[in-house]
This record gives C-alpha cells, structure tokens and sequence, in this order.
C-alpha cells in the first residue's frame, strides 16, 4: 500500500476525446448530407433548363 | 440517384445503436485503467477508427488497381469514398492519440515512428483530394487518382507495421509488448469486451458511412452528366 501510485485525474482530457468524436463524427454526417442536399437541387435545376432547352428546339 | 434502399436506411440507425453500445462499453461498462486513469477509455474509439481507416486505404488500393484494369468509372468513385471517410476516422485516430498522449507521455505531439507514419499517410490523402481538384477531365482524372492512391496505399501497411519495425515507444496492443513502449497495459476481459466490439461498431459505422458516400458520388457524376448535356 505503501508504495500504490494513485490513479492520475485524466477525466479531462478522456471528456474531451470523446466530444472530438462526435462532434468530427457529427460534421462528416452533416456535410454528407448538405453535399446530397445541394447536389439533389442542382440535378433538379439542370433538368428543367434541359427540358426548357428541347421545348424550344422543337418548336 | 435512386431513393434510399431500406437496407441502408437500417444501416444508419444500427450504426447510431452501436455507436451508442460501444460509447457505454468504454465509458461505464470496462473498468478504468490502474495507472493512466480515465483518459484510457479514449483507446476503444482511437483503436477502432484506425482499423477501419487503414482498411479503407488499402481498400482504395484494390479499387485503383480494379479501375486501372477496367477503365469503369465506378471503381473510382468507390474510391474515393473509401479514401474519403478513412480520412475523417484517420484524423479522429490521431487526434485521439494525442488527447491520450498528453498525460500519458506528458506531450501532444512526438516524432516516433508510428506517429510520423500516421501523420505522412493523413497528409498522402489530403493531397489525394488536392490532385484530384486540379483535373477537370474525369477518366483523366480517375486514372491519376488510381495511380496515386495505389502508390499511398503503402502508407497504410507501414504505418501498421511501424510500432513492430522501429524503436517507438507507441505500445503494440496486438502482437506482443513493446519494451520501450510507454502506456502499454494489459487488457481485462471486460476491457476486451469495450474492445473487440469498438472494432465492430466502428465497422459498421464505416460501410454505412462508405455506402452514403458511394451515392453522393453517383449523384455528383449525375449531375455532372446532365452540366455537360445542358451547356452543349
């Protein structure tokens, strides 16, 4: 007993990992979902300028 | 793109569960470790997302050489998805080294071996993604990504190996102690448990992650179709 270290107080610095994970976990699933996001928007752009495009070309 | 398959969308919900169960395994269900205390618990997250990252980079090379002898497109976006979210679970590994080294060795940051290698293959990729940038031709740009990311793919191996090649004082957890190692420690079989499952929930986590990146690059190359049919 005499010579037993004492656990060291790392509760901080384990806190802290655990937040890092998530919150990089968290802005890796939102930036996933805001490129689909945008790219589902551009796609429905580009297909309305496609359909005006042929409207006039048969016309 | 089509809509969401269901098998992805259960997917997504186990991978949050496991996520949840690993999170309780290393905080409350393993015990806390004698000597470096609380911050040990870091080590189920740090193990696990550097599996899964070293996997999807060599998984990138595989698919590289799969592109380079096909010429299908497909190959290169399984690519980059793969190389893409190893990326994100390589960073959270080395920062989740350093989080743990600070107390634990007194330091954020040392130039050993294992942590040199890791830092090389994080900054490999994140050039990968800057070549890619600068190409606008898609084949072209496919096959200089092949090539370079088959050639990065060894980071990955040596990166693994580094702390059983070198003098390093990272402790080896599998495969035998390290006498120069400093943090080693023996694992419980409740520590094994917090463990061995981390390894599987990251996994999980990963395929749900690579499949959702798979069909963002499906409807990136879409769009990028229906760019070139609009302005022609």
């Amino acid at each position: 007993m005499l010579f037993q270290t004492a656990t060291a107080n790392t509760s901080g610095y384990m806190i802290a990992g655990f937040v890092v994970s998530f919150v990089v976990m968290g802005l890796y699933v939102a930036s996933l979902y805001l490129r689909s996001r945008n790219l589902q928007r551009d796609r429905e752009t580009l297909e309305e300028l496609d359909a005006a495009q042929r409207k006039t070309v048969t016309k | 793109m089509q809509s969401k398959p269901l098998t992805l969308t259960i997917l997504d919900v186990l991978s949050i569960i496991v996520l949840g169960i690993s999170t309780y395994l290393a905080l409350f269900f393993a015990p806390t470790e004698r000597v470096m205390g609380e911050v040990q618990r870091v080590f189920y997250f740090h193990i696990g997302t550097a599996w899964t990252a070293l996997m999807g980079f060599i998984l990138a090379a595989v698919f590289s050489v799969a592109y380079l002898v096909t010429k299908n497109l497909k190959w290169d976006r399984y690519q980059v998805a793969a190389i893409e979210v190893s990326l994100v679970f390589f960073f959270l590994t080395i920062v989740l080294g350093s989080i743990w080294a600070r107390p634990v060795w007194n330091t954020w940051w040392t130039w050993d071996p294992r942590l040199t290698t890791a830092a090389v293959t994080e900054l490999i990729y994140i050039a990968y993604f800057m070549l890619r940038q600068g190409i606008d031709d898609p084949e072209r740009r496919a096959r200089f990504g092949a090539v370079y990311a088959l050639i990065g793919g060894l980071s990955a191996p040596i990166t693994f190996f580094a702390i059983r090649l070198f003098r390093t004082i990272h402790p080896v957890v599998i495969g035998g102690a390290n006498p120069e190692a400093e943090g080693g420690f023996a694992m419980t079989a409740d520590m094994r448990v917090a463990f061995f499952f981390a390894l599987f929930a990251f996994t999980v986590i990963f395929v749900d992650l690579y499949w959702n990146r798979i069909r963002l690059g499906e409807l990136q190359d879409e769009v990028e179709q229906l760019k070139l049919k609009v302005t022609m």
